[in-house]
C-alpha cells in the first residue's frame, strides 16, 4: 500500500490539467477584488446590459456586474468545496480508525449510524435543512460535512481493519503501544491515499451541493455563487441573456468538478494495483 | 385551517396555536405520537397532506410513476450503453479509441446535471421550440391512444437526455476498468489461443465476467433514484416524486416530505436486496460460498 501519488499525478495528462485549472482558481479567488472594480453585490441601474468594455459580461436583472460575480463565486466553491471536504474526511478518518480498533460494542453503534445515513440520501436531508436555515457559507460547510463522512467512515474502517491484522502492527502492539499510537504512527500513515481520494471525490461532491442548493434558491441569498448566478438567469431563459449570464457560472463549475475528477479519476487508478501502468489519457 | 410556512408567523394566534397543538397531538410524548404513526403507518395511512388536501399516500403514488419513468428508462440506456462503450474501450486500452471515449464521457460526466439540464432546455425547448419546457403531459389536451404516448415520450426526451448522459460516465467507467482486469485473466488466453472470434472473447468471456461491479453500481443509483432525478425534474418540472419533494420543502408540507423519506428507503433496501441476489444468478461462485 505505499504508492507515491506525487508521481502518479505527474505522468497523468488529465491529473494535470486539473491541477492547473485549481491552482487558476485559487488564482482568481485570491486576489478576485484586484481583478475586477466593481462589488458583486452592489446594483446599479443599468441592468440586463450585454457585455461591453465596462462589464465583461454584461450586467443582471438589478444592474449587478455579472463578471464580477463569476470571480467571487469561484471564491466560495472552492472555500466551501475544501473546507466542507477536509472537514468530512477527518470525521471519516476519526471515526473509521477508531471503530475498527476500538471495536465492541462502540464499533457496532457507529456502523449502525452510518447504515441509516446510507440508506436515506444526504441530498434530501441537505435540501430539508438548507430549505429550512437558508445557510450561511459557515453552516453550510459544516452541513455538508456532517452528511458527507459516513460513506468515507465505511471504507476507512474496513481498510483500517485490514491493516490491523497485518505483522507490524501486531508487534508495536505487543510491545505496549496504545490504540492511539497505533492509529497515528502505524495505521494513518498507510491510508493516506484512500483518505487523499476521499477528500477528492468529497470536494467533488462539496462544489456540486453547493452549487446545488444555491441553484435551488435555498441558501444565504447574500452569499455569490456559481448556482445563484444559474439560478436568477433561468428566470429570464426568453431573453437572450442567458449567453453571458448562464453560461459562464455553468462552464466555471463544469471545469471545477472536471478538474477534481481528473485528479481523483488519476489516484483511482494509482491505487488500484490491476489499473497501473496504463496508458493514461 | 390550514397553515404553513412563512404564513405561520403572520396568522398565528394562540387560539390556533392551542388548536393545532390539540389537533396534531403535538402535548402528547414523542414515544406516544410515533407509536401513533406506525399504528397508522401499519394500517397503511401515511398521513394527510395539508398543502395538497388529499392523503399523502395518494400524492406519492400519483407521482412515482413518472419518476420510474424517467429514471428507469434513463438508467437502462445509460447503463446498457455505458456497458458496450466500457467493453469496447477497455479492449483496447491506449488505443486512440480508448483514449477519446475516456476523455469524452468524464467530460460529459463533469457536467452538473442540473447545468445539462439547462442547456438542452434552453436550446432545444426555448431557442429550437422543437420540445416543450416543462410537465410530462400536455395539460387539458384530452389524448388518448397513441397521441398520449407521442405525447409522453416528447415531454420526457430533454429531461431522459440530461439524466442518460450523466450516468453514462459512471457504468462507461467502471466497465472498462473492470475490463482492464478481466482481460488479464488466464482463460481471456485460452479463449484467444481456440480461435474464438475476438467478438465473442470480448462480450461473452470477457465482458460477462465485467458486469457484476456494474449491476451492483446499477442497484444502488436504482434505489437513489429519487433523490438522483432531484435537479434534473426540478429544470424541467417534471412532476415526479423529486419535484413533489421540492414543492413539499418551498410549502413546508411535512406529511409528504415524510412520505416521501419513506419511499426513498424502501427503495434503497429493496433495491440493494435485489442487488444481492442478481449476484448469484450473474456469479455462480457466490452461490457455492454459502
Amino acid at each position: 500500500m505505499h504508492i507515491n501519488p506525487k508521481e502518479e499525478i505527474r505522468h497523468s495528462k488529465f491529473a494535470m490539467f486539473g491541477i492547473s485549472i485549481l491552482l487558476l482558481l485559487l488564482i482568481i479567488a485570491i486576489f478576485g477584488p484586484l481583478l475586477t472594480p466593481y462589488e458583486p453585490l452592489s446594483q446599479t441601474r443599468f441592468a440586463f446590459e450585454p457585455p461591453s468594455f465596462n462589464h465583461w459580461l454584461g450586467t443582471n436583472y438589478v444592474g449587478q456586474d455579472i463578471f464580477s460575480q463569476l470571480i467571487y463565486g469561484a471564491r466560495t466553491s472552492l472555500l466551501v468545496g475544501f473546507s466542507a471536504a477536509l472537514l468530512a474526511i477527518l470525521l471519516s478518518a476519526i471515526i473509521g480508525t477508531s471503530a475498527a480498533l476500538v471495536g465492541g460494542l462502540y464499533d457496532k453503534i457507529v456502523m449502525r449510524i452510518v447504515d441509516a445515513f446510507i440508506v436515506i440520501p444526504a441530498i434530501i436531508i441537505i435540501i430539508l435543512v438548507a430549505a429550512y436555515l437558508k445557510p450561511s457559507i459557515a453552516i453550510l460547510i459544516l452541513l455538508l460535512a456532517l452528511l458527507g463522512w459516513q460513506g468515507g467512515a465505511r471504507t476507512i474502517r474496513a481498510q483500517a481493519l485490514s491493516l490491523k491484522e497485518l505483522g507490524h502492527i501486531s508487534a508495536a502492539r505487543s510491545f505496549g503501544a496504545s490504540n492511539l499510537y497505533l492509529i497515528f504512527r502505524h495505521i494513518l500513515p498507510d491510508l493516506v491515499p484512500i483518505l487523499l481520494m476521499g477528500f477528492i471525490y468529497g470536494v467533488r461532491r462539496a462544489v456540486f451541493m453547493e452549487a446545488g442548493l444555491a441553484f435551488l434558491g435555498i441558501v444565504d441569498p447574500t452569499t455569490v455563487s456559481w448556482g445563484m448566478m444559474m439560478h436568477e438567469a433561468l428566470d429570464f431563459s426568453y431573453l437572450d441573456v442567458w449567453r453571458w449570464w448562464l453560461i459562464p457560472p455553468g462552464v466555471a463549475l463544469s471545469l471545477t468538478i472536471l478538474a477534481v475528477t481528473g485528479i481523483g479519476h488519476t489516484l483511482e487508478g494509482a491505487l488500484d494495483p490491476r489499473l497501473r501502468r496504463e496508458a493514461n489519457a | 385551517m390550514a397553515i404553513y410556512g412563512n404564513e405561520a408567523l403572520i396568522a398565528m394566534t394562540p387560539e390556533l396555536k392551542a388548536h393545532l397543538i390539540e389537533r396534531l397531538a403535538l402535548d402528547q410524548p414523542l414515544w406516544r405520537q410515533f407509536g401513533a404513526y406506525l399504528l397508522a403507518l401499519v394500517q397503511g395511512d401515511v398521513g394527510y397532506s395539508y398543502y395538497y388536501k388529499a392523503p399523502v399516500s395518494s400524492i406519492v403514488l400519483g407521482r412515482l410513476p413518472w419518476t420510474l419513468l424517467l429514471v428507469g428508462t434513463a438508467l437502462i440506456i445509460s447503463t446498457l450503453s455505458g456497458i458496450v462503450l466500457g467493453i469496447e474501450s477497455g479492449w483496447r486500452r491506449g488505443s486512440r479509441r480508448d483514449k477519446s471515449l475516456l476523455t469524452g464521457l468524464m467530460t460529459i460526466s463533469g457536467f452538473p446535471d442540473f447545468f445539462l439540464g439547462m442547456l438542452l432546455l434552453i436550446g432545444f425547448g426555448v431557442t429550437l421550440g422543437i420540445f416543450p419546457l416543462s410537465g410530462a403531459i400536455t395539460p387539458y389536451s384530452g389524448l388518448s391512444g397513441a397521441a398520449l404516448v407521442l405525447d409522453v415520450l416528447h415531454h420526457l426526451f430533454l429531461p431522459l437526455t440530461a439524466l442518460t448522459l450523466c450516468h453514462i460516465g459512471a457504468s462507461y467507467l467502471l466497465t472498462r476498468n473492470t475490463m482492464v482486469t478481466v482481460l488479464k485473466n488466464p482463460y481471456i488466453l485460452t479463449a484467444k489461443a481456440k480461435g474464438i472470434t475476438d467478438q465473442a472473447v470480448r462480450y461473452q468471456h470477457a465482458g460477462r465476467n465485467a458486469l457484476l461491479p456494474v449491476i451492483t453500481q446499477t442497484g444502488i443509483q436504482l434505489g437513489r433514484m429519487i433523490s438522483g432525478v432531484i435537479f434534473i425534474e426540478i429544470v424541467f418540472a417534471y412532476p415526479g416524486l423529486g419535484y413533489l419533494t421540492y414543492e413539499a420543502l418551498l410549502a413546508r408540507d411535512y406529511p409528504v416530505i415524510q412520505g416521501v423519506l419513506l419511499v426513498v428507503a424502501v427503495f434503497v433496501l429493496i433495491a440493494n436486496f435485489l442487488v444481492d441476489l442478481s449476484y448469484s444468478r450473474l456469479d455462480p461462485r457466490i452461490r457455492y460460498a454459502h
